[in-house]
This record gives C-alpha cells, structure tokens and sequence, in this order.
C-alpha cells in the first residue's frame, strides 16, 4: 500500500464553504446586536444613583412622619407639666376643680397612676403642711 | 495604512470607537470565520461563534492594553470562544468532544455548505484523532497557513514546540490516512 505522504499531495483545502452573500450582512448583525445588549442593560453607576435616591427619599419621609405630627397636633389643650404649674400657682380651690369634673373625668381620676411609697414618703417628708394634706385627704 | 498604535487608540476613544469597531469587524470577519470554521466544522455553529467573538472583543476593548498584537488579541477570544463552544455542544449532547466531531465529519457530505470530496472527508476524520492542541497547530499550519510566530503568539507556545506538535501531527495523519 502506497503510504500517504501529506508533502506530496496538492495542498488539500478543508471543502468548507460559506453562504452566498454571508459577509455582505455579517457587520450589520453583530452591530444590531451590540445595540440590544446595550439597551437590555443598566449600567451599575446608574443603578446605584437610582438605589441611591430611593434611599434618601424613603429617609426624607421617615423623618418627615414625627413633624407632620406635631404639626397635625392642633390640640390646644395645655401639655400636663404646664397644667401642673398653673394649678399650683393659682387661687383656685379643690371644690371648684371637682365642680368642673364631668364623669368620664371622675373616672379617669379613679384610675390614676399610684403613687410609689418612695414618692408618697417624699412627699411626706418635705412637705411643710402635712396637716393640710391629711386634712384634705379626709 | 494606519499604524497598529493608532488604531488601538482610536478603538479605546469613544468618539472614535465605533468607526474603528466597523473597520475591525471588516478587516478580521474573514479570517477569523476561518478559523472557528475549522475548529467548530458547521457553518451555522461557526456564525454563532463569530458573533458571539465580535462582541466580546467589543466588550474587552477597554481592557486591551496593547501588550499584544491586536491580531493575536482576536485569534485568541475567537479560539476560546470556539474551543467553549464544542465542550458545551458536547456536554449537552452528553457525548465526548470527540464523538462530536466524527458525527459532524460524518455529516460533512450532505451539508451544503461542504464542496469537499472523499480526501477531505478522510482528512477531517484522521485530524479528530489527534490531541486538541495538534489539532489546532496542524489547523492553523496547514490550512489557515499562519506563520509559526504568528501561531506562537495566539496560543502562548514556542515557535520549538508548535514545530514538534505540527510535525507529530503529519505523521499520525499521514498513518491513519494509509490505513484507511
């Protein structure tokens, strides 16, 4: 058998073939698709301006919420220390106080905060006029 | 015709960029589509491969920083792109890269994009048998006949060693070819 020496033969060309025309189109396709790929995606610094708006503008309202409130506060009924103050510096009598209850009031009173022994001993032990206050409580 | 240096800095200047790319895509779609053609063997896995090869070199761009030749850069993405391209296909046909080429080789004579006669066939068939790497060396000698630097430089081997692997390939091409 004739062994085959490759440097002997007529250079063998591979045989592949392209499509008629194939190059004429072959730019066009790959520009068009560089176009997609380039809209499809959002750069990474423009999401993270974006994330990043998102963000303070969700802070911005959190912060807003307590100022509204306030704001919405239209209350104009006086704060409790300021009530105190004015009781305690003022003339008004208890028995004019208890006429101006209403019942709901009355209850609310029942209901109230006991005082803790420190305090009640406190109270006790600095007050000048204890026997007013057991006056009073009677 | 323009200087290497300055057309690289024409592809990395935006305002530039897109001139320079077309004249890129013009010069290098030939060429390149020979040689994944070679690797992949159908034409429509080689129109993949091609494209697929353009936009990344598009996306690498930016990263090129002119220590190779420009040539050398694409030859090396376009081998890459085609070499993953025949692990995959094979991988998901849960045949052997080698199986793969065979049946493909198999299918030359009816694919209508294969004017090759029983030689070349025979050819084809002797070439799977080698190592991956021969058969890229003896590819890129014999029929893209790129010069052995040229070789050396997209395949990061030496001009000594691609002489030996070219020379190996002949003779198993040469042995299976006789005795078939």
């Amino acid at each position: 058998m004739k062994a085959f020496k490759l440097e002997n033969e007529p250079k063998i060309k591979s045989g592949f073939k392209t499509p008629e025309n194939y190059f004429d189109d072959f730019s066009e396709k790959v520009l068009i698709q560089l176009n997609e790929k380039e809209v499809k995606v959002i750069p990474f610094y423009k999401r993270k301006k974006i994330l990043s708006l998102a963000a303070a503008a969700m802070i911005g309202f959190a912060l807003m919420i307590p100022v509204v409130n306030n704001y919405r506060a239209d209350s104009n009924e006086l704060d409790e220390a300021t009530l105190e103050t004015y009781l305690s510096h003022s003339n008004i009598s208890q028995y004019d106080l208890i006429q101006n209850l209403d019942d709901s009031d009355i209850e609310k009173l029942g209901n109230n905060v006991t005082l803790e022994n420190e305090t009640l001993e406190d109270i006790l032990a600095t007050s000048p006029n204890i026997e007013h206050l057991i006056t009073e409580q009677n | 015709m323009i200087d290497e240096k300055e057309f690289i800095k024409q592809l990395l200047n935006p305002q530039t960029q897109n001139t320079a790319f077309q004249k890129l895509l013009s010069d290098y779609q030939r060429p390149l589509y020979s040689h994944i053609r070679n690797i992949v063997l159908s034409h429509d896995d080689a129109d993949d491969v091609l494209q697929n090869t353009f936009v990344k070199v598009f996306q690498h761009l930016k990263n090129f920083k002119g220590e190779s030749k420009l040539f050398s850069w694409m030859y090396r993405i376009a081998t890459n792109e085609a070499l993953t391209f025949l692990s995959q296909k094979a991988k998901l046909s849960g045949i052997s890269s080698e199986d793969l080429q065979n049946k493909t080789i198999d299918n030359l004579k009816a694919d209508i994009y294969f004017d090759g006669d029983e030689i070349q066939i025979k050819l084809q068939k002797a070439i799977v048998t080698l190592p991956e790497k021969q058969q890229l060396v003896f590819k890129m000698k014999y029929f893209e006949e790129l010069k052995y630097e040229e070789i050396s430089e997209i395949l990061g081997t030496s001009v000594g060693a691609l002489k030996a692997s070219y020379h190996h390939a002949v003779k198993k091409i040469e042995l299976y070819v006789t005795s078939n």
